[in-house]
Parts: structure tokens; C-alpha cells; sequence
């Protein structure tokens, strides 16, 4: 009984620890960017330098992220000379908050300067 | 100075103090401010510099993050960012309690000077400056300020005591008119005054008759009253300027001495006597005890009731007179020692006697105390250290 319940947690821990390496942020946003040749990092500091913080960013890339333009992109007008507009996402409500959490946590300046 | 006079004094000085005092903390409170902002808009040119020295290494390091992560450090300075929600991003400073509301102030021994970016270099909206508050600057302030409020008072202080002098001097002219006309009249009463008492003494009252022996006794009993009024107006006017003889006075010998002088008033009024009196003797002047004792048995007898008594105990360290008239009520207790007040209007009189008594027990410090029962009578002490008990 001890042995299945204990090998039962460990199996619980390897599924949470894998589906933590292939979020829905790896999974959808770090995919398409890697193919695009768009560098994350450059999207999350531009994004900084205008949003500022933490729960407007999110905010403000959630919009921008449903609804694509040129005038509120923050990559700014020469970008747009030689690459296309991003599409809409498709991701559901609650994916695209888990997906900008996580896309925040692992970029974000807090916390990391010396 | 009169006892309403002082508060009337007290009351507007009260006043006057409270006013200035706070005009000059309201004046003192605006210079100061008005100083500080001076010098935090002097710092703030310089601070403005190490301001945008800070930006440019904020941008640099925003290029180049992560792989360079060393927020900017200034010798001349210590600083901070924070994010548009107020989050702090990172701070070098000492004092981390900021105002995101004023572009620069004074905090707990800090300048913090704040400015506002344009563009939001690792997500900072505001940029803390951080430089220590120049406790020279604070100190000289202070005095300064302090000097100025302490002139202030002094001048305020001189034009209130002028204000204050203006302001009673109305009062002080009635009461000195007052005081001219009484020692004019009492220096008038001197000589009828002594003829009536010489002559009615030499008057030989066997030879007369029952209805004009009586006759006699009214005379001298009215002479008796004004000459005590005169002693009273004497002693207020001319001779309490004159250096006392003190000297070893046989209490009971004098007390024996002014009960005579007023038989004939107690005999007027049908007064009742007892005395109980024990070998007292007092280092004092002794015109001046006898004028304290001859007012206060006056007025046992002036205030009595009609065949009631009097009870004189004298015992060293203590001499006490009880009337049995109608008593004081308290309200008027308190004001009963000043000069020109009866307190009782039914009774005539200059309203000297209990002033006088207060002025010789202030002399040798004696202790008064006034018992009074409404109704029932009063008794009033005078209570001094004797040498011997
Ligand atoms: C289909 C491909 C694709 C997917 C999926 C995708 N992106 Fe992008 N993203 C792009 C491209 C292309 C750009 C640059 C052009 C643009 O900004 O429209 C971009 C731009 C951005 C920017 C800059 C925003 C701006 O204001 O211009 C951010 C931030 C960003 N992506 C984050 C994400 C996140 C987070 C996700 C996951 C939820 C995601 N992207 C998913 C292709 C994608």
C-alpha cells in the first residue's frame, strides 16, 4: 500500500515537473517566435519600456496579443518596414493569462539585478 | 495693585500671551518652510544632474540586460526605481520610504529627489535620488528661526505690557483719586475728632441725669466708631509707609485694653462678652496688632445679630474671635480681603477694615482663617508660630 501510494506521488511529480518544461508558453508563444526569429527577450524589454509594470504589461499584451496592430505594437515602426503583423492568437482566456504569467516570470528585471 | 485689578491683568495678559504666541509659532512655521524650500530648490539643480547621468546608465544596462546585470552605482549618490505601479524594481537606498507625489523632499536625515521617466528603461517609471540632508543647513535654520521668534516675543511682549498699562490705567487713576481723597479728608478729621472724645470724656456723667447719662453714652459710642474709621484711614493712608517698632507686646494687656474701648459698642448692641484669655505675648508692632484686633472685633460687632455674643480666646499662638451673626456666604468668602469691598452693604463703612487686617497678618505672617456658618455666625483665627510653644 505504502509502495503504490509513494510511487503514485513520484509518477504526480514527474507529469507536474513535464508539463511545467512544455507550458502552454513554450508550447505556443516560445515555438512560433523561435520560427519567426522574433527573440522574446527583445518583445519583453520593448514591452518594459513601454507598459512599465508588471499587471499593466500583462494587460496591455493580452490586448495587443488578441488584437495585432501596428499604432499599439511596441516593436515600433521600423520593425513593421521589413516584417509582417503578427495573427491573432487562439489560445483561450485562461491560457493566454498562464502564458503571460509565465512569460513574465521567467523575463522579468525584478529580482535580477545586482 | 487691587486683587480684581491683578486678575482683570492676569486675564487679558492670558490672552494677549495665547495670541502672540501662537502668531509668532504660524510665522515661525511659514519662514522655515519657506527657507527649506529655498534650499531644496537650490539642491534640486544639482540633483537634476546626477539625475540624467543615472538615466543614461539605466538605458545602457537596458540594452544589455541580462547579460549585464549591475544596477548603476554614484559615489555622490544613492538611488532607486520603481515601476509605474509603484513596485520597487531595485534600490541602493538607506531610507526606502518614498513619496511618489512630490518631486523632492526631506525625510529622516535624506533629500529625496524624484523624476519621472520617459521612456520606461527595466520598466522604471520613477528614478529616487538619494543624497543626505545637510544637518548644518537644519541647525542654522533652526536658530535662525529661533532668533527671529524670540525677537518677535520680546517686542510683542514690550507692546503688551504698554497695551496693558493703557488698559488699566483708568482703573488706576479712580483708585488713586480715591486713595488722595481720603488721606485730604482723614488728615481734616484729626483735630474735631480728638476735641469731641477729649470733651466727652471730660464730662462729668455722675452730675447727670438717667436720659442725658444715655444721651452722653450715644455720643461717645459714635465717637468711639469714627475714631476707630480714622485710625483705619490712618493707618491705610499715612502710616503704613512708616517703619514698624516691634517689640514684645503683652497680647492679653492689649486685648484687655481694646475690649474696653469697645464696651460701650457691645453694651449698644446688647453683645454678650466672653473671654478666655492665657498669657500671650507677640514680637510686633504694637499699633499695628492693636488696629488688626480693633477691626476684627468691630466687625463681630458690627455684623452680630441683636443680644447675641462674641467669644474672644486668646491663647499663644492663636487668637480667636467668634460672632454669632448671620455669617458670609462662601461666594463672598473669597474676594473678602480686598480693599474698598463690604461684604455686606447693609452695614456702612469704607470697606478698609479686613484689607488692613489682611496687609498686617501679610507683615508678620500671620495666618488668617474665617470660619463662617450662614446663619449661625463666624469665627476668624489668627494663627502665628509662637516662639515659646
Ligand atoms: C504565430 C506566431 C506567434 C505566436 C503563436 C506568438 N507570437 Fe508573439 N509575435 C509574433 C510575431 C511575428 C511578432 C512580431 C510582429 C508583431 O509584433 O506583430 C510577435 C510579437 C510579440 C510581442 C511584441 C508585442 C508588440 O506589442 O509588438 C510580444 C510581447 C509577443 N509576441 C509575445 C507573445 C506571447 C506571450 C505569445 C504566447 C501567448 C506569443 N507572442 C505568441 C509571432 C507569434
Amino acid at each position: 500500500m505504502k509502495r503504490v501510494v509513494f510511487s503514485l506521488l513520484i509518477l504526480i511529480g514527474l507529469g507536474m515537473a513535464l508539463s511545467a518544461q512544455t507550458s502552454i508558453f513554450d508550447r505556443n508563444c516560445v515555438s512560433c517566435h523561435r520560427r519567426e526569429g522574433v527573440s522574446l527577450r527583445r518583445t519583453f524589454m520593448n514591452a518594459l519600456l513601454i507598459y512599465s509594470g508588471e499587471q499593466n504589461m500583462k494587460a496591455g499584451l493580452k490586448y495587443f496579443l488578441r488584437h495585432p496592430s501596428k499604432e499599439t505594437s511596441v516593436m515600433g515602426e521600423e520593425y513593421f518596414r521589413t516584417h509582417r503583423l503578427k495573427a491573432p492568437t487562439t489560445l483561450t482566456d485562461s491560457e493566454l493569462d498562464a502564458a503571460l504569467d509565465t512569460y513574465w516570470q521567467r523575463y522579468k528585471v525584478i529580482g535580477n539585478l545586482r | 495693585m487691587l486683587r480684581s485689578e491683578r486678575s482683570t491683568l492676569r486675564r487679558f495678559l492670558a490672552l494677549y500671551a495665547f495670541l502672540t504666541l501662537a502668531l509668532v509659532l504660524v510665522a515661525s512655521v511659514l519662514y522655515y518652510r519657506s527657507e527649506e524650500r529655498i534650499m531644496l530648490l537650490r539642491r534640486k539643480a544639482q540633483v537634476a544632474d546626477y539625475a540624467a547621468d543615472q538615466i543614461k546608465r539605466l538605458r545602457r544596462l537596458h540594452e544589455h540586460f541580462p547579460r549585464e546585470r549591475t544596477y548603476p552605482r554614484d559615489p555622490r549618490f544613492r538611488s532607486a526605481i520603481y515601476d509605474l505601479e509603484h513596485v520597487q524594481i531595485f534600490s541602493t537606498m538607506r531610507n526606502n520610504v518614498v513619496d511618489f507625489r512630490r518631486d523632492i523632499y526631506r525625510h529622516d536625515g535624506v533629500i529625496h529627489f524624484v523624476k519621472l521617466l520617459d521612456s520606461y528603461y527595466l520598466g522604471a517609471k520613477y528614478l529616487f535620488i538619494e543624497i543626505p540632508d545637510d544637518r548644518a543647513w537644519f541647525w542654522t535654520t533652526l536658530g535662525k528661526t529661533a532668533l527671529g521668534a524670540g525677537v518677535a516675543l520680546f517686542l510683542l511682549a514690550l507692546a503688551g505690557l504698554y497695551l496693558a498699562r493703557l488698559f488699566l490705567s483708568p482703573m488706576r487713576r479712580s483708585i488713586e483719586l480715591l486713595d488722595r481723597f481720603i488721606k485730604d479728608t482723614t488728615h481734616e478729621l484729626n483735630t474735631p475728632l480728638t476735641t469731641i472724645l477729649a470733651n466727652v470724656e471730660g464730662l462729668d456723667s455722675a452730675g447727670l441725669d438717667a436720659r442725658q447719662r444715655k444721651k452722653l453714652e450715644r455720643i461717645d459710642l459714635a465717637a468711639r466708631t469714627v475714631s476707630t474709621l480714622y485710625d483705619d484711614l490712618k493707618y491705610v493712608t499715612l502710616e503704613s509707609e512708616r517703619p514698624a517698632r516691634d517689640s514684645d507686646i503683652d497680647l492679653t494687656e492689649l486685648l484687655k485694653e481694646r475690649l474696653l474701648f469697645f464696651e460701650t459698642m457691645f453694651r449698644a448692641r446688647n453683645l454678650e462678652l466672653h473671654t478666655n484669655l492665657h498669657p500671650t505675648v507677640m514680637h510686633a508692632d504694637r499699633r499695628l496688632i492693636a488696629r488688626l484686633v480693633d477691626n476684627l472685633l468691630s466687625n463681630a460687632a458690627k455684623y452680630n445679630r441683636r443680644g447675641g455674643s462674641i467669644e474672644v480666646t486668646l491663647r499663644p499662638g492663636e487668637l480667636s474671635i467668634r460672632d454669632s451673626g448671620r455669617g458670609i456666604p462662601p461666594e463672598v468668602l473669597r474676594e473678602i480681603f480686598d480693599r474698598y469691598a463690604r461684604f455686606d452693604e447693609s452695614e456702612g463703612g469704607f470697606g478698609l477694615g479686613l484689607d488692613i487686617v489682611r496687609r498686617i497678618a501679610e507683615r508678620y505672617g500671620l495666618e488668617i482663617s474665617l470660619d463662617s456658618e450662614p446663619g449661625k455666625g463666624t469665627e476668624v483665627k489668627v494663627l502665628w508660630k509662637d516662639a515659646e510653644s
